[in-house]
């Protein structure tokens, strides 16, 4: 399902320039996400840095760890993170909405809208599930009692990270996955992580190809890398000096003051070039047109943080250290059922995307030349209103008579392949139609396939079609054996399925002191 | 002095060829097809400097806090006679209360020439084989050797643990964590496949007594931190399958010569250092030198040689560049300009290229189709 | 501006690492060094020709932000906080009164802590790199000058200095070669001792309980579970293993004592010899 996305990026290669993959945006963007840009010390499994963190392009917040193996310290550092994102959270509880309960089920209500957390790359999600799980279990009392916010932060950060995992889920979004998806650049996929080149390729400075701008952002001098690691020569060369510098048992205070702050502005001359690249990333992403299905998956979004507000709110306990092997079986086919679904999504809404299941021969496109709406189908006690349209099309297909697509832009009614025949093509210059210029090498005349559909539903309760309902000759259409078969926003998702942050894993899990003790060395 | 390498030496020019370490023989199994690859490793040529010289430096580097952490873990690990250590092989290996016996063989009486103590390693563990449960438990940094490509590398596993039942254990303490049971799987596999090598050098020691193979376990105990502490926790690793590899990788390298042979007469990698150890080699002769070896550049080069980016460079315009998935999508063809001279209809497909050409010209007008005549 | 050098040689010297030119690397640290040692003196000198300001400074900071979370920074450090009036010992000193609760040839990471536990200051185990050196070098240059030095314990097989291990010169020769069972020994009767001063001594500290925790860690039967601690149930175990090293370790020790007390120099019985070939062979046979 890549050959297209591969020769985009071999015309990326050819042009200097990234090619788009998408048409549509399939990721959705919140007015307000909060971008976190987080450094750990090299060589421990968790020993946060620095992080730069706000809502506001302008006003990003530095908190520092001047003494990262210091377990004070770190936790200082986790209560100030806490109160930035957990007020930034928490402000998402303020408005309220009511999701009708169609069918026999009640209306019931959910947050009107959830907080987003945008990281620069898959290793800072990394980050933010090991911090999650280095502070979820602290307690506010007791011999090892840490500011009450520090639990509460784990707590989020878990649950985001565990979302992260969701295909479709956006609460938290790696930069470079979010606009991987939509551009192809002229590098392998490995060096797509490394967020200043994939933004060089697509989005170059004036006067310089995207070629140029992505070889340039490979200097870790220039560009540092986007975390959570620091580039070995910043750390050799200049953090240890300013972290040792730090570490002196200085009785000056103001020598303290004074080696802290050369700590922070070079913390920050890592971290504020990965910030600036987000913040124009999203720019990017909000140039696209939103694809139709995102509203629906921020929707579940927001059912899943609304559920995981009262969990926290009825104080559920921390989400337990690992699933039950049962439970992470189910788990597993349940998130391979998802990406494909997620990618259906994508399909549907994108007719670029879409291509790809063309060429596999899963969708094809074509013109309606025939169309019979009013026909009637007798052959059972009731008579039903069965259309017959014929659909002409270039692309290759690999479908049996009898199967049932649908069509993006009628997504309620459903197309029973009745015959597929192959035609010949018309007679003329026209032969080589869809090749582009003439004088082509030993270009082939497209096949055309002509296929004959029968409609149902979606056109109304009568016996006749409504107005616009059926295809007419000369409209151009797709259809596919792909279906939208993900869940209606208005059901939770099934219990048996639900993953543990909400259930709880078997059996109940307790947690235990030896956690609100853990080491964090 | 064979012939082979005295070929080599040229190729190396007039310094000492560069050692190998447990982590550099374990990445001679990662790009078995580059004879660039494989003929600087069995020179021993300096890449790292080489790639800097012809201006590309390499990517790489360690950071002080982790090797400092590593050495601090190690060193934690290793206190009081190995006393966390003991703890956890009693509590892994079941090793028996009695078997405490602590050799540190690190330096020899203030001697740290590496074929000293190398000698001391293997009279050792010589007696602990003949002796048995009374001559030996820990080995402390014993020097091990192994054949590569024809020559002796000296190597220094962290520990060596002798479980009474005659079999030795490799131990291995790195400073990643295992979190909950899980660690970094790329690490994992990278001290696996580092241990294996060690597993290697210590049947081909005990060979030489005639003692077999089964006397070195295929399990490594590998010791890391445990969650977010410093609490060292044992786990057991098998190294089967890394061993095949290696055997498979190393046996190559002795067959260096028929790849040395197929390259142009002449052929050297000499950086012409002078008595201050300043390079005098003209940069751009060296670099067509370099050219003139074949490689075969993926982008998983970048994780693991220093010649990462010259390469990277020669490739670029190669649908290899983009990686295996990709080059596969393009038919298999060799050149981006080809990929798309066939999608485009104005390059004529070979026989075998028909079918990877028909998909190609497709994916190309449906492209072409969504983004309009700008595509 | 001495700001903007800085940066500049920061720059200079990561690149002259990432092209692995060591001279190059060498010279721009030592500027590099020089620079924010001048820096840091002209901020020094500002700062006190002003009042005292509250919290931390930014100037530094690009001015394209607000930034500098105070959080951490205004954290007290507890380091400081803990550092307890120092000792008006002499670290030799210190080292000996550890070394002699403990009895028995020991790391220095080990001594740092027994002294912590249960005398006034801490010794900081870097500086203890070099007292062995020290020691040797004024008992050579003196010999028996002194009531007692902190030399070295003696490898059995080659009666070399142990690596990284601190022993007391008035200790008997065979408390002072260290065999191959030794270490663990060494471990055990640590743990022992460690656990009757920490019943002897009225209100041990947390240091104390810190270590007798670790130490028990280690020893199967010691440690009664994460909250439990018994010094005498400690003593106790470690008593029991180590009745099953004792003799193989006696005798080990005491032919590894008569050997040195034969090839031996003084100086060397102390701080033991450095190898010669001709001697390993010798010795490897025993």
């Amino acid at each position: 399902m890549t050959t297209l996305t591969s020769l985009a990026r071999a015309q990326a290669v050819a042009t200097g320039m990234a090619q788009p993959v998408c048409t549509r945006r399939h990721v959705h963007l919140s007015d307000r996400p909060l971008v976190l840009v987080p450094l750990a010390l090299a060589g421990e499994a968790n020993a946060p840095l620095a992080a730069l963190v706000g809502d506001d392009p302008q006003a990003g917040r530095l908190l520092v760890v001047s003494q990262p193996r210091n377990r004070d310290r770190r936790f200082a550092f986790a209560a100030d993170l806490a109160r930035i994102v957990v007020s930034y959270v928490e402000g998402y509880y303020s408005s309220v909405q009511t999701v009708p309960g169609g069918r026999g089920q009640e209306d019931r209500i959910r947050f009107a809208d959830a907080p987003q957390l945008l990281v620069p790359n898959p290793a800072c999600i990394g980050f933010v599930r090991m911090l999650g799980r280095s502070t979820r279990f602290r307690r506010p009392s007791g011999e090892y009692a840490v500011d009450p916010a520090v639990p509460v932060l784990g707590r989020w950060l878990s649950y985001f990270a565990e979302r992260a995992e969701h295909p479709g889920s956006c609460l938290l979004l790696a930069a470079t996955d979010a606009v991987a998806l939509h551009w192809a650049s002229g590098q392998s996929s490995v060096e797509d992580l490394n967020l200043a080149t994939l933004m060089g390729w697509i989005d170059p400075p004036a006067g310089m190809t995207g070629a140029a701008a992505a070889a340039a952002g490979e200097d870790p001098v220039t560009w540092p890398p986007a975390g959570p690691a620091t580039d070995p020569t910043f750390d050799n060369e200049v953090l240890a000096q300013l972290i040792a510098a730090c570490d002196r048992p200085d009785d000056d205070a103001r020598a303290r003051q004074r080696a802290e702050a050369a700590l922070q502005a070079a913390l920050m001359t890592q971290v504020a070039p990965t910030w600036r690249l987000i913040w124009r990333a999203i720019g990017l992403l909000r140039g696209l047109p939103e694809a139709s299905r995102v509203a629906a998956r921020w929707d579940a979004d927001k059912d899943s943080f609304t559920s995981y507000a009262d969990w926290l709110r009825d104080d559920g306990p921390p989400q337990a250290r690992r699933d039950a092997a049962v439970a992470a079986a189910r788990r597993l086919s349940w998130l391979e059922r998802s990406q494909a679904s997620y990618a259906a999504q994508r399909a549907l809404d994108d007719p670029l995307v879409m291509a790809e299941y063309r060429l596999a021969g899963e969708a094809f496109a074509g013109t309606v030349t025939a169309a019979e709406p009013g026909r009637l189908d007798s052959s059972g006690r009731r008579r039903k209103l069965r259309p017959l349209i014929t659909v002409v099309t270039e692309d290759s297909l690999r479908m049996d008579a009898g199967a049932t697509l649908v069509s993006p832009s009628r997504p309620s009614q459903q197309a029973r392949v009745v015959s597929m025949a192959v035609v010949p093509p018309p007679p003329g210059p026209a032969a080589a139609a869809g090749q582009g210029s003439a004088g082509l090498v030993s270009a082939p005349p497209l096949r055309r396939t002509e296929v004959v559909l029968e409609l149902s539903g979606g056109m109304g309760r009568a016996l006749w079609a409504e107005p616009g309902s059926v295809p007419e000759p000369g409209e151009r259409l797709c259809y596919t054996t792909l279906t939208d078969s993900y869940q209606p926003a208005s059901s939770f998702p099934d219990r048996e399925h639900t993953p543990w942050t909400h259930g709880g894993p078997p059996p109940e899990y307790v947690p235990a002191d030896e956690d609100a003790s853990e080491a964090w060395s | 002095m064979n012939d082979i390498d005295a070929q080599l030496g040229r190729i190396r020019g007039d310094v000492p060829p560069l050692a190998h370490n447990a982590r550099s023989i374990a990445a001679l199994t990662s790009n078995p097809g580059c004879a660039r690859r494989a003929i600087m490793d069995a020179a021993g040529i300096d890449k790292p400097r080489l790639a800097s010289y012809i201006g590309f430096p390499a990517p790489f580097g360690q950071s002080q806090f982790a090797i400092t952490r590593g050495n601090a873990f190690e060193a934690q690990v290793k206190a009081n006679g190995c006393a966390e250590l003991l703890r956890l092989l009693r509590e892994q290996l079941g090793l028996p209360i009695p078997e405490v016996s602590y050799d540190d063989l690190e330096e020899v009486g203030g001697q740290r020439s590496q074929l000293v103590r190398h000698t001391r390693t293997r009279s050792l563990l010589t007696r602990a084989v003949r002796a048995g449960g009374d001559a030996g438990t820990l080995f402390d940094h014993p020097l091990l050797r192994l054949e590569v490509g024809g020559r002796p590398v000296y190597l220094e596993p962290d520990l060596i643990a002798f479980q009474l039942g005659g079999r030795f254990h490799v131990v291995e303490i790195k400073s990643f964590a295992v979190i909950d049971g899980q660690a970094d799987g790329d690490k994992v596999a990278a001290a696996a496949i580092q241990s294996a090598v060690y597993v290697l050098a210590m049947r081909d020691l005990l060979a030489e007594l005639g003692t077999g193979p089964e006397a070195v376990a295929d399990e490594v105990v590998l010791v890391c931190p445990e969650n977010f502490s410093n609490r060292p926790v044992a786990t057991l690793l098998d190294v089967r399958k890394q061993l095949t590899v290696l055997r498979r990788q190393l046996s190559r390298l002795a067959r260096i010569d028929s790849l040395v042979g197929l390259q142009p007469p002449g052929l050297t990698f000499d950086l012409e250092l002078d008595q201050a150890g300043a390079p005098h080699r003209a940069a751009a002769e060296l670099a067509d030198d370099v050219h003139a070896v074949p490689a075969r550049y993926a982008p998983e080069c970048l994780a693991s040689c220093e010649m990462c980016f010259f390469c990277r460079d020669e490739a670029s315009g190669l649908t290899a560049a983009l990686g295996r998935a990709v080059a596969d999508d393009l038919g298999a063809v060799h050149s981006v300009q080809m990929a798309l001279g066939l999608a485009d209809g104005t390059i004529t497909p070979a026989d075998d290229q028909a079918e990877a050409a028909a998909l190609l010209r497709e994916a190309a007008r449906l492209r072409r189709e969504c983004l309009g005549a700008t595509a | 501006m001495l700001q903007r050098r800085i940066d500049e040689l920061r720059t200079e010297v990561r690149r002259a690492a990432v092209d692995r030119d060591r001279a190059r690397v060498r010279a721009l640290r030592a500027e590099l060094r020089t620079t924010e040692q001048a820096w840091e003196e002209s901020l020094a000198r500002l700062d006190e020709e002003q009042p005292a300001s509250g919290s931390a400074t930014t100037s530094h900071a690009p001015a394209s932000m607000p930034s500098a979370g105070d959080g951490a920074a205004a954290v007290v450090d507890g380091a400081a906080a803990a550092r307890g009036g120092g000792s008006l010992l002499p670290l030799r000193e210190q080292v000996h009164q550890a070394l002699t609760l403990l009895a028995a040839p020991a790391a220095p990471k080990l001594v740092s802590a027994v002294h912590e536990a249960f005398f006034t200051g801490l010794i900081p185990s870097v500086r203890l790199t070099s007292l062995r050196r020290d020691e040797e070098r004024s008992f050579r240059s003196a010999p028996f000058a002194r009531p007692y030095y902190v030399c070295a314990a003696l490898t059995a097989e080659l009666l070399a200095p142990a690596r990284g291990v601190l022993a007391v010169s008035t200790w008997p020769l065979d408390r002072r070669v260290i065999g191959p069972l030794s270490p663990r020994v060494n471990y055990l009767s640590a743990a022992i001792r460690v656990a009757e001063s920490y019943l002897r001594i009225p209100g041990p500290g947390p240091a104390a309980q810190r270590l007798l925790w670790r130490l028990a860690a280690n020893i199967p039967g010691a440690s009664g579970g994460a909250r439990n601690m018994d010094p005498a149930r400690v003593a106790r175990a470690a008593q029991a293993e180590l009745q099953i090293h004792a003799a193989g370790d006696l005798a080990a020790r005491t032919a590894a004592a008569a050997r040195a007390r034969r090839q031996l120099d003084d100086p060397e019985q102390l701080f033991g010899s450095r190898l010669q070939l001709t001697r390993q062979a010798a010795a490897g046979s025993e």
